[in-house]
């Protein structure tokens, strides 16, 4: 009697998901790049803020949609240019059973700022104090050195960390045994293997389904393909172009794909000793390169067109941005009246082992601007050449991709557009050198707007100014984020749009 | 001998100054790391914040002197992107490649030598010629390719073994974890191990090969055919052992190399081991790591090349060392 009541339950547990019970036992995912640490700052690649998302929480969260939702704070309000007011969660704790409190939101920006074990710098030396408003330990003001509307927009990628037992521990153990409020909780991680988490059932949103996630390493990309093939592993991240169609013809994978939030664009060099100083000629380059053909030719149609560098979910993307058509003729009427009949030379940059195809993408380009008069010069190189030279403004036509990890048109255009300002830490990336005041206002001024509305228009305005009027940039398209599901494990999943492995957004039971 | 060995010590120590430097002359060329540790929105302040505590601010033979004398103390730096120390991360690593390169031995050699003395029996027949061809293409496969036939053949198709990973592993004392003792590490070892080993068990077989057609060509073993001995006590008892000499010294050098060339065979089967780790340590400019896997695999190689050395004396006592 026993064994069959045994031999029940076994069965019942294999049949979890099908009885509709709302639980799944276990789900394997294939990841294409290895968490980098356990320490939830010590990392700000999204590979890595990714695994994070299951064990901390920050005091914002965001949904499959990239939408801001309450974290551990319930709701929040910008008081002034640089206050920002937090209302905490109460009754949360830590996997250890310690009490969540403000103390732990203040010890976690005062540790951002610290360079051993910190890749938010930016953000931590933003802040200037974490205090509780009226003596009122779940009412606190963040305050930052500068007016800074995204500063909330950016904190579901700030974990909030335990500041007892991190303090207590070294840093080698907090690095390798997390502890947090996330939805589940570390059991081992064997570096270059795997990397197993269980479900927290105290999580203050509620158990979660999927009981228990084991996270592999499979660098390789035909192994991670082989991987899901046979079953090893429920879901893979990134299948390759190149074995795209084999994973589509396989009948026990479901393939799921979405725009990636990385805009490829083309910066130009814009001082006046170059022709793209002159907006006729950045207009006639955008209008000489045919788009679709590189999207359909190159990309083998796993990218889809870009009018501008935020993606649909950033603050600030506007959808009235259109593309300029592509039209070569009117490329080089633009080109002679500018007073280049016979177009010019220049050379052209890229990296060549950073993002999907981009020798290829660079060489397509090179030869669709020689069809207008344009004699480009190829300069693709491995990235750690590559982009050294980015940051030096050592270029003149380069192929570039970026993406706002706190949804922030205006926040990129800080670093990609503003003016260079070293001591402002303004234009860093800009490596064409654009330097336009009415946008550097924009841009300064964007940061002071309180009323959320009003933010928004202004990000949105200054960005069709800057993309249809100014042409600072030339979007290309943005690429693809592809996932594969081994269908018989009869799991359900939605990508996020930041490609994180949030398991209670991107599993459904 | 003593004097020998000290020598010996001593010129091993002046080529690990040697590779060390070569790595920091390598590592300016290998973009900034504090870009990736700062952050992307980092202020020109804060990378130069982060410069001046990896010591990266300083130029390159400062930073060298400064990697020696840590050494010296045995610290080899914190890893740039776990930031644990260098040296602990390879030496984790170290079961899963040292049990792969075991494997892999073994592999080579029993078949290696196994097929060395076969072929060279019956030199011209069709078995031989086949295999013979077969140790060719074995050695002109690159081992990516293997692995990936492998996967494909076996895992994929035929689902005889896993196609990645390490599978079950047991600890058995301190942090080593074992993948020797379970049934489920045995399968997961089969066919990363039969890829590290193609290479070299058609080098064995070759040098067994030549090594016995030689000696079966000399006096003593007419003699031994004439006393009307069994094969197998010709062949194994007088012929495979003084051919075996070049191989052992052969068996011995290869270790340290199915060591320190796993790499390729870790990255397609995804096998957590050393090779694995200085491959994503290359991709990420994880100096620390890089150097501290070279320091270490150099020493392996050179020591496990003393050792030959001095087994020579053992096998073959006609070798003497001034």
């Amino acid at each position: 009697m026993r064994k069959l009541g045994l031999l029940l339950l076994v069965f019942g547990l294999s049949l979890g998901v099908a009885a509709g019970a709302q639980t799944i036992e276990k789900v394997v995912i294939g990841l294409s790049a290895p968490p980098r640490t356990m320490d939830p700052h010590g990392s700000d690649a999204d590979s890595n803020l990714s695994i994070m998302s299951n064990i901390f929480d920050g005091l914002a969260r965001r949904d499959v949609d990239g939408k801001l939702l309450p974290g551990l704070a319930v709701s929040w309000e910008r008081v002034d240019a640089v206050t920002w007011r937090f209302r905490l969660r109460k009754g949360v704790k830590f996997h250890n059973g310690n009490d969540f409190t403000w103390e732990d939101v203040a010890f976690t920006f005062q540790r951002l700022k610290d360079p051993e074990v910190s890749e938010f710098l930016a953000t931590g030396n933003l802040v200037k104090s974490v205090e509780p408003v009226d003596g009122d330990p779940w009412t606190i003001d963040i305050v930052t050195t500068r007016p800074v509307a995204w500063f909330v927009q950016n904190l579901h990628q700030i974990f909030i960390m335990d500041k007892e037992s991190t303090e207590a521990r070294s840093r080698g153990e907090v690095a390798s045994y997390p502890i947090g409020t996330g939805p589940y909780k570390f059991v081992e991680w064997i570096r270059g293997d795997h990397l197993t988490l269980v479900a927290n059932e105290d999580y203050w949103g509620g158990p979660p389904p999927v009981k228990k996630v084991i996270f592999k390493e499979i660098v390789d990309s035909f192994t991670r393909l082989a991987a899901i093939e046979t079953g090893t592993v429920d879901i893979i991240q990134d299948i390759p172009l190149e074995l795209f169609d084999r994973a589509k013809a396989n009948p026990n994978l479901s393939i799921i794909t979405r725009p990636a939030r990385r805009g490829m664009f083309l910066g130009m060099k814009q001082t006046p000793d170059y022709p793209m100083h002159d907006v006729r000629v950045r207009k006639a380059i955008y209008m000489a390169i045919n788009v679709q053909e590189l999207i359909d030719k190159v990309m083998f149609g796993h990218a889809s067109p870009a009018a501008q560098i935020a993606d649909p979910p950033t603050v600030g993307y506007n959808p009235e941005i259109k593309r300029f058509p592509y039209d070569p003729e009117e490329a080089k009427r633009l080109l002679a009246e500018a007073g280049y009949p016979n177009g010019f030379s220049v050379t052209l940059k890229a990296p060549t082992d950073r993002y999907p195809r981009d020798e290829e993408t660079a060489e397509a380009i090179a030869k669709q601007l020689a069809k207008v008069g344009i004699k480009v010069t190829l300069d693709a190189k491995p990235k750690a050449m590559y982009f050294p030279e980015v940051t030096h403004h050592d270029v003149e036509l380069y192929y570039l991709g970026w993406f706002d990890g706190a949804y922030s048109a205006m926040r990129t255009f800080t670093k990609l557009v503003h003016s260079y300002d070293k001591e402002r830490g303004y234009g860093l990336f800009n490596a064409g050198d654009i330097s336009d005041k009415l946008l550097d206002y924009l841009i300064e001024q964007s940061d002071t707007i309180v009323d959320p509305e009003l933010y928004v228009e202004w990000s949105q305005m200054t960005n069709r100014i800057a993309f249809e009027w100014k042409v600072v940039y030339i979007p290309l398209f943005y690429l693809e984020d592809s996932y594969a599901v081994y269908k018989p494990s009869g799991i359900k999943f939605t990508p996020r749009p930041d490609t994180w492995m949030t398991i209670v957004d991107v599993i459904q039971p | 001998m003593g004097a020998y060995i000290v020598r010996r010590i001593a010129q091993g120590l002046v080529v690990l100054l040697l590779v060390s430097f070569i790595c920091f002359v390598i590592f300016q060329y290998m973009g900034d790391p504090a870009w990736a540790l700062a952050g992307r929105y980092a202020t020109p302040e804060q990378l130069e914040m982060v410069r001046k505590k990896l010591g990266l601010d300083k130029p390159f033979y400062i930073q060298y002197l400064i990697f020696l004398r840590n050494a010296l103390h045995g610290n080899f730096g914190m890893s740039f992107v776990s930031r644990l120390p260098a040296m602990q991360l390879i030496l984790e690593r170290l079961p899963a490649t040292f049990e792969l390169a075991l494997m892999a031995m073994l592999i080579a050699v029993t078949f290696g030598v196994g097929l060395g003395v076969l072929v060279s029996v019956a030199p011209n027949s069709p078995a031989s010629r086949l295999i013979m061809a077969g140790s060719l293409l074995g050695i002109s496969i690159p081992t990516f390719l293997t692995g990936i036939l492998l996967i494909m053949v076996f895992a994929v198709d035929l689902r005889w073994f896993p196609p990645f990973g390490r599978g079950e592993v047991v600890r058995i004392f301190g942090n080593w974890r074992s993948g020797l003792l379970t049934w489920d590490g045995l399968k997961h070892l089969i066919l990363p191990a039969i890829t590290l080993s193609t290479y070299q068990l058609a080098v064995l077989l070759r040098l067994t090969r030549a090594g016995m057609m030689e000696v079966l060509g000399e006096e003593y073993i007419k003699t031994a055919w004439a006393k009307g001995l069994p094969q197998r006590a010709v062949l194994f008892k007088h012929a495979l052992r003084n051919a075996l000499i070049p191989v052992v010294t052969m068996i011995g050098l290869q270790f340290g190399e199915l060591i320190a060339f796993s790499i390729v065979t870790e990255t397609v089967f995804q096998w957590p081991g050393m090779g694995n780790l200085l491959l994503s340590a290359i991709f990420e400019s994880d100096q620390p790591v890089i150097v501290s896997y070279i320091t270490f695999v150099s020493l392996v190689i050179l020591f496990l090349n003393l050792l030959v050395d001095i087994l020579y004396v053992f096998i073959n006592p006609k070798i003497r060392y001034v």
